[in-house]
């Protein structure tokens, strides 16, 4: 009963606004000059950029190419200035996120720190508060560009935060002070790794010889947890799901394969029937709400009432700026993030598709999870929200 | 310094063999143990609190190898670690205050600061920075990064050289030793007066003509229950006798010469009484960070049956119980066997028990603890007050650091 849910307002809400980008794929696409002007995002189709580049990205994506893309990474003060307004057009913080976010390495709050940081680096302001004021500007641009990437505004967010109050720690000039957070954001990247390397030791102790871990989606921060402890020569075997639409499960059988790790692959309905066999869930996260739960690939809701009914613990990794300031009270209490699903046989017009790429787990079906600011149950993340914010 | 040695050398003995029962007496042998580590440490001019935390983690990790199931020894030892790093972080401050009283009056001093590269902060950024380093991290601290500012006080202190600031130096010094030896103290008469601040707040809990189930004996539990009967409260208590050691039955006796209406069960009996009780009260050995207890065998037992009833189940536990780990394999990890002989006589079952003879293959096995996890908890009752299972992670965060985590 669609009709009782309180989600159901906002969806009839957004059907009826002309203009609004995320609705339906039946009516018409709007004109586009209005558009412009009302949201800068020229794209018109409605899918969600985030899952467009993730797919990208795992099209492309293989351990030799993560390596090379972190050697390029390193190297980025080059490749930042060439990146700058030389040709005289007008500096977009937009152009700039997307440069970023097109590296298959970076995790997107990474992307967007350092699009905020080329801002304060072309900005001419000469006061912090101008500096804010722009800072504020681009932050919304790029958040109202796409607004399904919960990692993005975070990452916006925590920025944002993070000026605010080191200008409020009386730096004695602006100078010092512009160029102490532009340091600090160009250090984030750096930050960003170093977390995914603090998780992947925080979770060696839950690994233990001859256990069975079921993945699902491909999590940098879940690969590289499996790749240590690879490196400390335990055994253990792992069941990937297959991750339609976007066939992560392959792919990641595939980089495991490399690192002589014992892989099964299952597809999406098999994980019931496997569940028993298996000790725990290692699963990533697109985005960690106020409440505990988490938003991740569609799918993952399911596995982990699977595991819950069957007591199997689920632990989930991710990173601290992953966690936002929502409070989804049901599934479609989310922006709806669709993508394309092909089912190679031809869709008869009439057939409604469920598109939506993710879905949210409620906080009592996850066990513990690993950040680097260690390991936490689900009712921290409410604690280190309300401290950042409040 | 020899004393001392052998002193730590004997007390990990005792704890090998498992002389010392009980882990408010363990915890508190412990600390002053640590206390005199301290007192007869010598320290450096510079870095005096790095010398005493290397001190202390050495021992430390003696006395934790000699018994590992035994948690409240990691505990206190983290508590200790916590206080200097805490002392000497509230030295660093009112010194960084005391140098920006001196730096405004005396100018070369701040071309020093500036010639050790040092940008131009306040000392209020330094404190905030230095600060950062003894929370455990936190989301706002993220984009701060390393404070290497933290150092900075350090050299800039012994670089000075006027007159007053070498005497604020090794008064520094002492102040240091001082206030740790103040902080450990206060921490040995909180672990003393534990039981007195859980068993204030009985009256709370426990209401007129209720039935209270608990499960072998605990110091906690009996003072618990009869700070409830002093307030003249009127109850019965069922005590499951906890087998194989039976020390139901002591605390049985404890109970009836207070005056309680007291009644024995067998472990097993626990799930057809159940119905009948109003709460559960029992004491941990050990409360891990995600809410789990590490209890005398059977309690995870009694947790599941008043799971099943919908009977609320309290933990009493002193802060020194509190343990920052996870329990990644509790069964296995942090139990201990006993003796069998506590189950079956010498002499009893001898036959199949002669591995020699090749036909033996009667195992006993007398595990000591059991855990019990974090859902299946109401309330933990601390001397702080009453919480939730998922509030563990706060009084963690405010009793350890987060560098003493892996010792």
């Amino acid at each position: 009963m669609w009709r009782s849910s309180a989600s159901f307002i906002l969806d009839k809400h957004l059907n009826n606004k002309p203009i609004s980008i995320t609705h339906s794929i039946d009516s018409p696409p709007p004109p586009s000059a209005s558009m412009a002007d009302e949201n800068p995002n020229p794209n018109p189709n409605p899918i969600s950029a985030y899952y467009e580049t993730r797919a990208a990205h795992h099209g492309i994506v293989t351990s030799e190419w993560l390596e090379q893309a972190q050697a390029a990474v390193r190297r980025y003060p080059d490749h930042d200035d060439s990146v700058s307004p030389v040709s005289g057009r007008p500096f977009s913080v937009i152009e700039e996120f997307n440069s970023w976010r097109q590296q298959p390495d970076l995790a997107e709050a990474v992307a967007a720190i350092r699009a905020l940081a080329a801002v304060i680096r072309s900005s001419e302001a000469t006061t912090m508060m101008e500096l804010e004021i722009e800072l504020k500007k681009a932050s919304d641009t790029l958040k109202a560009w796409d607004t399904t990437s919960i990692s993005l505004t975070a990452g916006c967010d925590l920025f944002m935060r993070y000026v605010t109050r080191t200008s409020a720690l009386e730096f004695e000039d602006f100078n010092s002070a512009k160029s102490r957070v532009l340091g600090r954001a160009e250090k984030f990247g750096e930050i960003s790794c170093k977390a995914r390397r603090i998780i992947a030791i925080l979770s060696q102790d839950f690994i233990f010889d001859g256990c069975t871990i079921l993945v699902h989606g491909f999590s940098r921060v879940v690969f590289e947890i499996l790749k240590t402890s690879a490196q400390n020569k335990k055994l253990f075997r792992v069941l990937c799901t297959e991750g339609r639409p976007d066939k992560t499960g392959v792919l990641l059988a595939k980089e495991l394969a490399k690192l002589d790790i014992p892989v099964k692959l299952l597809i999406d309905s098999a994980v019931a029937y496997s569940m028993d066999e298996v000790d725990m869930v290692f699963v990533g996260a697109d985005g960690v709400v106020e409440s505990g739960g988490i938003i991740n690939m569609m799918g993952t809701y399911q596995i982990a009432l699977v595991a819950h009914s069957m007591n199997k613990p689920v632990y989930v990794a991710a990173e601290s700026y992953k966690f936002a300031r929502l409070y989804p009270l049901d599934q479609k209490d989310l922006e709806p993030a669709l993508r394309p699903i092909d089912f190679n046989v031809p869709v008869p017009p009439k057939v409604e598709v469920e598109r939506s790429a993710r879905d949210y787990t409620p906080p009592q079906y996850l066990t513990l999870l690993f950040t680097d600011l260690g390991v936490l149950t689900p009712s921290v993340v409410s604690d280190e929200l309300i401290q950042l914010y409040l | 310094m020899p004393d001392v040695q052998s002193m730590v050398a004997e007390f990990v003995n005792k704890l090998r063999k498992r002389k010392i029962e009980g882990s408010q007496a363990t915890a508190k042998c412990t600390v002053e143990l640590l206390r005199s580590v301290i007192s007869h440490q010598r320290v450096p001019h510079a870095n005096q609190a790095a010398a005493l935390i290397d001190a202390v983690k050495a021992v430390g990790q003696q006395l934790v190898a000699a018994n590992p199931v035994e948690l409240a020894v990691g505990n206190v030892v983290r508590r200790v670690l916590h206080i200097i790093r805490e002392e000497d972080l509230s030295l660093t401050t009112a010194a960084m205050a005391g140098l920006d009283l001196l730096d405004a009056s005396d100018d070369d001093d701040i071309d020093n600061c500036k010639g050790i590269g040092y940008p131009a902060m306040s000392a209020a950024v330094v404190a905030a920075a230095a600060r950062s380093t003894l929370r455990p991290p936190s989301l706002q601290t993220l984009l701060e990064g390393t404070p290497e500012s933290a150092t900075v006080p350090y050299t800039s202190s012994s670089g000075a050289d006027s007159e007053s600031k070498t005497a604020d130096k090794s008064s520094l010094t002492r102040k240091l030793k001082h206030d740790v030896i103040e902080g450990v103290n206060q921490l040995i008469h909180e672990i003393s007066g534990c039981h007195e601040q859980i068993a204030e707040q009985a009256i709370e809990h426990i209401h007129q003509n209720e039935v209270i189930l608990t499960l072998g004996s605990s110091r906690t539990v009996l003072e618990f229950l009869c700070a409830a009967k002093e307030k003249k409260r009127s109850f019965r208590v069922f005590v499951a006798e906890g087998a194989p050691r039976y020390q139901g039955h002591l605390l049985a006796k404890e109970l009836v010469a207070r005056g309680l209406q007291t009644t024995v069960i067998t472990d097993s009996a626990v799930f057809a009484m159940i119905s009948r009780v109003n709460m559960v009260i029992i004491g941990a050995h050990a409360v891990m960070a995600n809410g789990g207890v590490i209890g005398p065998v059977g309690v995870n037992m009694a947790a599941l049956a008043a799971k099943k009833h919908a009977v609320p189940f309290v933990v009493l536990a002193g802060s020194h119980k509190l343990c920052p780990l996870y329990p990644h394999n509790p069964e296995v990890l942090l139990n201990e066997l006993r003796s069998p002989s506590e189950l079956l006589d010498f002499g009893e079952f001898s036959d199949c028990l002669d591995f020699g003879a090749g036909s033996g293959s009667l195992q006993v096995v007398n595990p000591t603890f059991d855990y019990v996890p974090p859902n299946l908890v109401s309330l933990f009752i601390t001397d702080t007050g009453g919480h939730n299972p998922s509030y563990m992670y706060r009084l963690i965060a405010d009793y350890y650091s987060a560098d003493d985590l892996v010792m």
